[in-house]
């Protein structure tokens, strides 16, 4: 049953969201900024963090407070991360991503608390733990954000795995509410016309069904203005990406897991812009003064797949404990990487070029391909891949591309067993000890040359 | 009883009259198309007896054992005789496998993908019928050559028939006197007898008067019945299987086209399946069609039998027990990990889900 909007529903988004809210979050922010250091993190071996975190932050939160007083006021749709939002958000759905929730519960530590409730509703512990966690909250209502809205649509785009489906013909279930599906052929080695043309048509059979949930029509001017932003944020964001090729990097591949959230969930709003505009004038400061992310960093490394949410900090300071920073990401560059595809003058078409190319929805070679760019123009020394359990569409071919790495590439490449967001598949002893062998490998690997 | 040749051994006759032969992984695929261009499709489902440390090479040992073992199959020579390999994009784990095989493994034989999309809509039937040209070209491309005049239809028409044999022994399984392990072996060598063959052994296989049977009814719902010990333990443990929902068996009863178009035809056959996790089907619309099944069958409980890290088949089994126990039906959920034997634990499980609903 989906919720209609009504004058008082958008009267307490009003007071809440833009009013309280804003002024509650603003004042949060101001005071968050004055700290000096994250807590917990170290400073001996981290610079201190990026001070634009906190208006991130912010910027988050007013998001999920925006979730906690949409029905009523707008139209929700839940989505996958690589699903095309630009039409619902030019319809003017309230946009939740139940991943980038999962994650924030994973970076919380709270997934045990709310997989479990999934798992014991009878979700097995070997499904994709995002899936377990979003699953986990429906059911159970828990979540550190205080509530999830109810959506009217799902959308969901098999451009990142085939899970996202089983999961959305659960959560369509449970919700008894419409599920858009944007299925995109995965593309082995090149994508073909009728891939393409399949994408856009069903891009274009979206419009009626998603005009039917809004109550309106889509003005294609809006949708432009909308793929204009999302373009113009991936572009930024991927600025702010490309300027840890500088030596030493003033980010982390760590900054960049916590900082991609607005290019996620708020992709096509002006405010995306403005924030990494604002991240790139602070990254440029630490460039000029010779300010790095990892105090002594004598390497330079490369994250494959999903972050360890709930590890971020412990693998970030493990890391430059033994003066390594891990400058780049193959995930976070998947959020960037797509921004000259995007056409505001063509938004159909280019949106189906864009949503059909993501990393992952392209082969084990083409990712190895991309890792190989990156190892080269981010001066690289090693690779760390996380082999993420419950993530196999990501981590299927990591055996192949680490020893590609490591035999063919002389490339020192690790294989580190772990979850994105399930700390029960995780062990930090073991973690600890296959980053030390490796760390002596790189070493060696260096006094070798 | 009908006498079954072996997989090896069909492979060895076809071959002698000059055929090729395609491997082909789960679960959807057109094996008229193969069979036009002189191709026999031999499906691999595992296989169960492969030595899954090969595959662990390449795959994490949290990849399905359907494909481990298939890899690992195919890396100890097993595949050695095919020409092609065809790998589905069924699921994650598929895709994986292709993918790697594609880029890294390179193995001597041809390396086909099939998409099959995850809806119903007219869009993704125009797509499916697309794709199947795309992998006819890309046959024609490899072997050179356009299969000869008539081919086509002439395949077409005899997998038609063929599945319209299986339908029959579907429907006729309570006469034909056979025990489930027997009849899931007729049904099974669909994955790789020649369609004529096929054929020809459902005609042979007499119907008798339905006689009274025992043992507690149930429903198997799963990918694959592996190892087939597990009909035999089943029986043992006083039930049979009266009808099933399993990717191998039911989930790919075709029905006969009826466009003039060979690709619209095939996509139209493709299409006409029960519904299944793996194209995306509804969970409610899985649910109906089994209690549909139930009913039909007088079944009393349903055993999902399912290799371990099937996330397709995972998502659907809280909401399909939900929904089936609502109406009455038991369901028991048992995960296995592909191997010659049966596991103690899993038996236990099984035999415990029987004695409770006997
Ligand atoms: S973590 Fe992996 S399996 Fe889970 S939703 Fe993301 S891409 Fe899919
Ligand atoms: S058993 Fe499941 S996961 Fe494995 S190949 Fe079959 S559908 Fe895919």
């Amino acid at each position: 049953m989906t919720e209609s909007i009504t004058i008082r529903g958008k009267l307490r988004y009003q007071l809440a969201v833009n009013v309280a809210g804003r002024l509650t979050l603003a004042f949060r922010r101001r005071r968050n900024e004055r700290k000096t250091a994250r807590p917990g993190w170290s400073r001996d071996v981290l610079a201190p963090p990026l001070k634009l975190s906190a208006r991130m932050k912010e910027l988050m939160s007013r998001h999920y407070l925006g979730g906690r007083y949409a029905n009523g006021a707008k139209k929700v749709a839940w989505v996958t991360s690589g699903a095309p939002i630009e039409i619902l958000k030019a319809l003017g759905f309230y946009i939740l991503y139940p991943e980038n929730h999962a994650a924030l519960c994973g970076a919380r530590r709270k997934t045990v608390e709310i997989a479990s409730e999934a798992e014991n509703a009878g979700y097995s512990r070997d499904i994709c733990s995002y899936a377990r966690t979003d699953i986990g909250a429906v059911l159970s209502g828990k979540t550190p954000v205080g509530r999830l809205p109810r959506p009217d649509v799902l959308l969901a785009c098999t451009n990142i795995c085939q899970t996202v489906l089983y999961w959305y013909r659960v959560l369509a279930d449970y919700f008894k509410v419409p599920l858009i599906l944007i299925d995109t052929p995965f593309i082995y080695e090149e994508a073909h016309a009728h891939d393409v043309a399949y994408v856009k048509r069903q891009l274009e059979d979206m419009i009626p069904a998603a005009e039917k949930i809004a109550g309106k029509k889509l003005s294609f001017k809006r949708l432009k203005e909308v793929v204009r932003f999302s373009r113009e944020a991936s572009f930024l964001w991927l600025e702010v990406l490309d300027r840890a090729k500088h030596r030493p990097s003033p980010i982390t591949a760590f900054d960049g897991f916590i900082h991609m959230a607005p290019i996620v969930d708020l992709r096509g709003e002006p405010v995306v812009i403005d924030l990494y505009r604002q991240l790139l004038k602070e990254i440029d400061v630490r460039i000029s003064k010779g300010i790095g992310a990892v105090k002594h960093e004598k390497k330079r490394l490369l994250w494959d797949n999903l972050p360890i949410w709930f590890k971020l900090r412990k693998m970030a300071q493990t890391f430059a404990g033994y003066g390594a920073n891990v400058v780049a990401a193959t995930y976070t560059y998947a959020w960037g990487e797509l921004a000259p595809m995007m056409d505001e003058t063509r938004p159909l078409e280019s949106a189906a070029q864009t949503y059909l190319h993501p990393l992952l929805n392209q082969g084990t070679g083409h990712k190895l391909e991309s890792m190989q760019k990156m190892v080269r123009e981010f001066s690289l020394d090693g690779v760390v891949l996380h082999s993420d359990r419950s993530c196999k569409p990501y981590s299927l071919g990591q055996i192949d591309q680490r020893d590609y790495f490591v035999n063919h590439a002389g490339i020192p490449a690790l294989l580190l067993e772990a979850d994105h967001n399930d700390p029960r598949s995780y062990s930090d002893q073991q973690a600890e000890n296959r980053i030390a062998a490796f760390m002596e490998i790189l070493e060696d690997s260096s006094n070798a040359d | 009883m009908i006498d079954l040749p072996s997989r090896k051994k069909v492979i060895r006759e076809f071959q002698k009259k000059g055929g090729k032969i395609a491997a082909v992984l789960p679960i959807r695929y057109p094996r008229e198309l193969f069979r036009a261009f002189g191709f026999l499709p031999v499906e691999v489902w595992g296989p169960p007896h492969a030595d899954v440390t090969l595959g662990g090479s390449h795959l994490q040992s949290y990849t399905c054992d359907i494909v481990r073992n298939a890899v690992s199959f195919l890396l100890s020579g097993g595949l050695d005789r095919t020409d092609l390999i065809l790998v589905p994009h069924t699921c994650d784990s598929l895709q994986g496998m292709g993918s790697v095989l594609l880029d890294f493994v390179h193995p001597k034989q041809k390396v086909l993908t099939l998409y099959h999309p995850r809806g119903v809509r007219k869009a993704d039937f125009d797509f499916l019928t697309e794709e199947l040209k795309r992998l006819c070209g890309e046959l024609s491309d490899w072997t050179g050559g356009e299969p000869p005049p008539g081919a086509f239809w002439e395949a077409i028409y005899r997998e038609e028939t063929a599945d319209r044999a299986l339908a029959r022994l579907y429907r006729d399984r309570e006469l034909l006197g056979l025990s489930d392990r027997e009849f899931y072996r007729i049904v099974r060598s669909r994955e790789f007898l020649p369609a004529e063959d096929f054929i020809e052994n459902e005609k042979k296989l007499a119907r008798r008067e339905k006689r009274s049977t025992s043992g507690v009814p149930i429903l198997l719902s799963g990918i694959v019945p592996e190892p087939m010990d597990l009909f035999d333990e089943i029986e043992t443990m006083g039930a049979r299987v009266v009808a099933d929902d399993l990717a191998c068996g039911t989930r790919r009863l075709y029905k006969s086209g009826h466009s003039e178009d060979p690709f619209v035809r095939m996509a139209e056959r493709l299409f006409s399946a029960p519904p299944d996790p793996t194209r995306g089907s509804p969970i409610s619309e899985r649910a109906d069609h089994l209690k549909n099944l139930i009913r039909k069958s007088g079944a009393k409980g349903v055993l999902i039998y399912d290799v371990k890290f099937c996330e397709p088949e995972l998502f659907d089994v809280p909401l399909l027990r939900k929904k089936l126990e609502a109406e009455g039906t038991p369901v028991n959920y048992v995960e296995f990990e592909m191997g010659k034997i049966l596991s103690q634990q899993t038996l236990t499980r099984i035999e415990a889900f029987i004695e409770m609903i006997g």
